[in-house]
């Protein structure tokens, strides 16, 4: 029983580790998330487009297998899931013999070896040691570390380059399951939400995208928000002063705008949407005293606020109508859009004893502004805005983010680095002559390998050649030396 | 066979094909011509465009000559038209760069802008560097029907909407640009290997016949009553017209639907001979596909001026608001480009029909075309895992996710995935030669759809590309 289980289990193994079995889960994401953007999917359509799109029956079926939210559906996750599963099946199945070739790179060179090794070259050879010196310079001339190794026969060398090059898939496939990973924990732990806010109210929830509202540990409130246009009048920037509290205090402020999100604690607000409350926030005006003598004042002004213009007088906004109307001596409210706007205030004199409306702009039927101590001429309305924020906590976004400069990595080292295996080693033909044997191997790009071993060979000649000449160069002299005495 | 074939050609069709394309060049010389006279402006990014545009059009034009006639100079001289093209697509890259202030990646011009200039750029690299002396005779055409679109298309500087305003943007759709120029370029290799390879010319008709069915098809999901459905244009804003926010207002052109409809089916007839003939075993009824592709292609001619015709300018109504509205061909780049670019294929397998002894004497080897199409796509993998990554990046800066599953990036993904598992195949089940050429091919086919297809057919959140 144990090994029949062992056996199917065994079998299952093969199957899931075969690259195989990779590509065909491959293709399957690949046909259903096509159908997720060929078929009207729920979360993005309305209710009532996606009912005039399928007929009920269609839709009912659609609905069923989850076609309708392909990349929700538990199936979808599950061939993810999958899929992270053969990648890690066929990691382990091939990893350790890689693995082994990796940290212990094959070194010497017996025959057999030397034999079956496609790329090689002999050199004819004097002596051995002036042999190996000579490829010994040549390779470190083109830059690599060639290391001696005694053999019971005799010497060899062995160079190597971009080793890493053998362990580029396991990177890559690394940095795939760390996206994976990220992905996963957001899927389980993120989330999403809006919130609008208005100028000056804090707020410490978050409408969550599926319905319910989450509470923050600590609250955000705006300070300003804005909208910048270009000449033709379509909007260049939009930016919002948010500032973070914390038991009351603040302890963060940032002017965010869109494509620069305000971070506090994971927990990410973006400028998503912006525009007017209808209430009014500030006035700016000029007071001037009517009675032409004394200084004018700039002054501003919020709903119900009053300020002292000079010791016997203040004034007060008391009200404010986005859009007004006059009739039969009354001012209405027509609509809550700031398209036409009116303020009251009311100038209190102590000298007069008495206070005096005032409204702006000037309606004719109910001015009192000739009784004013004071004229006033508005400069500027500025109007509350509120300022929508998309608010998002991804905790395994830093998952995804080392994943991609992983993968980044991963590919550059195996698409770009050659891994270059060198061995050199004296050796005796047949007839016992001595050669100097020159092999290598390459993981990729074998034309271009061969092209440089050819190019290594022709320096060690060179090498050797010149070696010869100075060498004999060398005994004559030393000839010459010995006559001389 | 295909020697006996292409024997059989009469001479008086290659004539007419000539003629065919001179005409066109004059076309554009002339169009070149009334619009310098109108603007008295020389050095214009228009205008270098359509220098641009004349000179390709001329490149490939001199490669359609090879292919009808087989003298060899031709390619030399269209080698010499790709350059200048190329100067003065650089020279209109420039200038708009100049003038928008930005890398021009900001719209679907300026990114077909970039696109049509990597792609040429890479062209004569491949010509240079690996011999692939024809190459262009694939990657012109695209460059062409790239610079048609961008005739159509809106084209004034526009500001940049805030969202558009990221430094990972411009790193986005350059590698983005870069990406599909180099799966472009594997995709040319892949055929030239497929000819190289000695696959069937019938097949070939069978691909001719699949993408222009596709072609049409796509088209077609605009088929309403007997009509095709366009959007409308609004000449007061030089935009495409809307309902609501979002919504676009379509109008429908009478009758046309019918002539795409048959448009549809003289497509569809070379491939179901093909298939006649498979199941038969019998390759008597090719030389009946062959010529079924030449009344395709005729009536795709017919069917690309009755659109020009009604779609240029004109009233009509719409189904969705009471009244006539104005459309333009600026309404309908992708359905005129979709028109033009199934012209093309079919051109250009003509020329294999008649032609096929003279390519494949002047390409390289198949095993050398074979390890180019593989390098080619180990160059545009990761860079299309780069343009991925940084979409996400951006994405999450913007919108607050990195991924959100909207089409344009679900097809992305798709193309990812197709190029990885052509990567496997090849690196560890030793996939050469025709099976592998065929994923490439298939991966262009995925890339196609997602720069195109998914604009045309599925809206999202890229909307402004």
């Amino acid at each position: 029983m144990a090994t029949k289980f062992g056996s199917t289990g065994r079998k299952l193994w093969q199957l899931l580790s075969s690259v195989k079995t990779g590509v065909i889960l491959l293709m399957v994401v690949v046909i259903t998330s096509a159908a997720g953007t060929l078929i009207l999917q729920r979360p993005a359509t309305e209710p009532d487009e996606i009912e005039r799109a399928y007929s009920p029956q269609v839709l009912r079926v659609l609905d069923a297998v989850g076609l309708t939210d392909v990349f929700h559906a538990w199936w979808f996750v599950l061939m993810l899931l999958l899929v992270s599963v053969a990648i890690v099946a066929a990691s382990v199945e091939r990893f350790p013999n890689a693995w082994r070739y990796f940290a212990r790179p094959y070194k010497t060179t017996d025959e057999s070896f030397r034999r079956a090794l496609a790329t090689q070259k002999q050199i004819p050879l004097k002596n051995e040691e002036s042999g190996l010196v000579a490829a010994e310079r040549t390779l470190h001339r083109m830059g690599f570390r060639p290391e001696r190794l005694v053999g019971e026969e005799h010497i060899s060398l062995f160079a190597e380059r971009n080793r890493l090059s053998e362990m580029a898939v396991y990177i890559v496939h690394a940095s795939l399951l760390l996206i994976f990973l990220g992905g996963i924990v957001d899927g389980l732990y993120g989330w999403r939400g809006f919130v609008s806010l208005t100028q000056g109210e804090p707020v410490n929830q978050i409408a969550v995208r599926e319905g319910s509202a989450k509470p923050l540990s600590f609250s955000v409130r705006c300070d300003g928000a804005g909208q910048e246009n270009y000449q033709d009048g379509t909007p260049k920037r939009w930016w919002s002063k948010l500032a973070v509290l914390e038991n009351g205090r603040e302890v963060m402020n940032k002017e965010i705008a869109v494509n620069d999100p305000l971070v506090y604690r994971g927990v990410r607000f973006y400028q998503a949407s912006y525009g007017m409350t209808g209430k009014m926030n500030k006035l700016l005006l000029t007071a001037t005293p009517a009675s032409g003598t004394g200084q004018a004042h700039d002054i501003a002004l919020s709903l119900n606020e009053t300020l002292q213009l000079d010791p016997d007088t203040a004034v007060q906004l008391t009200r404010f109508i986005p859009d007004y109307v006059v009739r039969d001596g009354q001012v209405y409210r027509r609509s809550e859009e700031p398209q036409n706007p009116a303020v009251q205030l009311l100038v209190k004199s102590k000298k007069l004893a008495k206070s005096v409306e005032v409204w702006l702009p000037r309606i004719p039927e109910v001015a009192q502004n000739q009784a004013s101590p004071y004229s006033f001429s508005p400069r500027d309305l500025q109007m509350g805005y509120f300022t929508g924020l998309e608010v998002s906590h991804e905790p395994g976004q830093w998952g995804v983010w080392s994943g991609c400069v992983l993968m980044g990595i991963g590919l550059v080292v195996a698409f770009y680095l050659v891994h270059m295996r060198i061995w050199v080693v004296p050796v005796r033909g047949a007839g016992g002559d001595l050669a100097l044997w020159v092999g290598g191997t390459a993981n990729k790009n074998r034309e271009v390998f061969q092209q440089k071993l050819a190019k290594l060979v022709d320096q060690i000649q060179n090498e050797l050649k010149q070696r010869e000449t100075e060498s004999e160069a060398c005994e004559t002299k030393h000839a010459i030396s010995m006559v001389g005495n | 066979m295909a020697r006996a074939r292409a024997e059989q050609q009469p001479a008086t069709t290659g004539m007419t094909l000539i003629v065919l394309v001179g005409l066109g060049v004059a076309f554009l010389l002339f169009m070149a011509f009334l619009n310098v006279v109108k603007t008295g402006n020389v050095l214009t990014e228009s205008n270098l465009l359509y220098a641009a545009l004349i000179f390709y059009a001329g490149a490939g034009s001199l490669y359609l000559g090879f292919g009808v006639t087989g003298t060899e100079s031709y390619v030399k001289f269209a080698s010499l038209a790709t350059w200048a093209g190329l100067l003065a697509n650089t020279g209109a890259v420039a200038h708009r760069w100049y003038a928008a202030g930005h890398p021009p990646f900001a719209s679907i011009y300026e990114m077909l802008l970039s696109f049509v200039w990597t792609l040429a750029a890479l062209t004569l690299v491949a010509e240079k560097k690996y011999g692939v002396k024809v190459i262009g005779t694939i990657t012109l055409p695209v460059a062409i029907v790239g610079v048609v679109l961008m005739q159509l298309l809106p084209s004034e500087v526009r500001p940049l909407v805030p969202a558009l305003q990221s430094t990972w943007l411009h790193v986005h759709v350059t590698l983005a640009m870069l990406a599909y120029a180099a799966c472009a370029l594997s995709f040319a290799l892949a055929m030239m290997f497929l000819i190289q390879d000695k696959v069937e010319t019938e097949t070939f008709m069978a691909g001719t016949s699949l993408f222009s069915i596709a072609t049409y098809a796509g088209i077609l999901t605009r088929f309403e009553n007997g009509g095709l459905s366009v959007v409308a244009w609004d000449t007061a804003n030089k935009s495409e017209a809307f309902l609501s926010r979002g919504v676009r207002l379509f109008v429908v052109i009478p009758d046309l639907g019918w002539l795409m409809v048959l448009g549809l089916a003289a497509a569809a007839a070379p491939f179901a001979v093909y298939l006649y003939a498979r199941l038969k075993k019998d390759d008597s009824f090719l030389p009946i596909g062959d010529r079924a592709i030449f009344v395709s292609l005729l009536l795709e001619v017919l069917a690309l001026v009755a659109f020009l015709i009604r779609a240029r300018d004109g009233q009509y109504g719409s189904l969705d608001a009471e009244g006539l509205f104005p459309t333009s061909l600026k309404a309908s780049p992708f359905i005129l480009s979709g028109l033009v670019g199934s012209i093309f294929v079919s051109l250009l397998y003509l020329m294999l029909l008649w032609r096929r002894h003279d390519l494949e004497r002047l390409l390289p080897t198949a095993e050398t075309l074979d390890q180019i199409t593989y390098k080619t796509i180990c160059i545009a993998f990761p860079l299309l895992t780069l343009m991925i990554a940084a979409g996400a990046y951006w994405a999450n800066r913007t919108w607050g996710s990195y991924w959100s599953w909207d089409p344009k990036e679900t097809w992305a993904a798709i193309t990812w995935l197709v190029y990885a598992g052509y990567l496997h195949m090849r690196i560890t089940r030793g996939w050469r030669g025709r099976r592998a050429a065929y994923f490439a091919i298939l991966g262009f086919a995925v890339v196609m759809f997602t720069f195109f297809g998914v604009t045309y057919l599925l809206p999202g959140l890229h909307a402004y590309a």
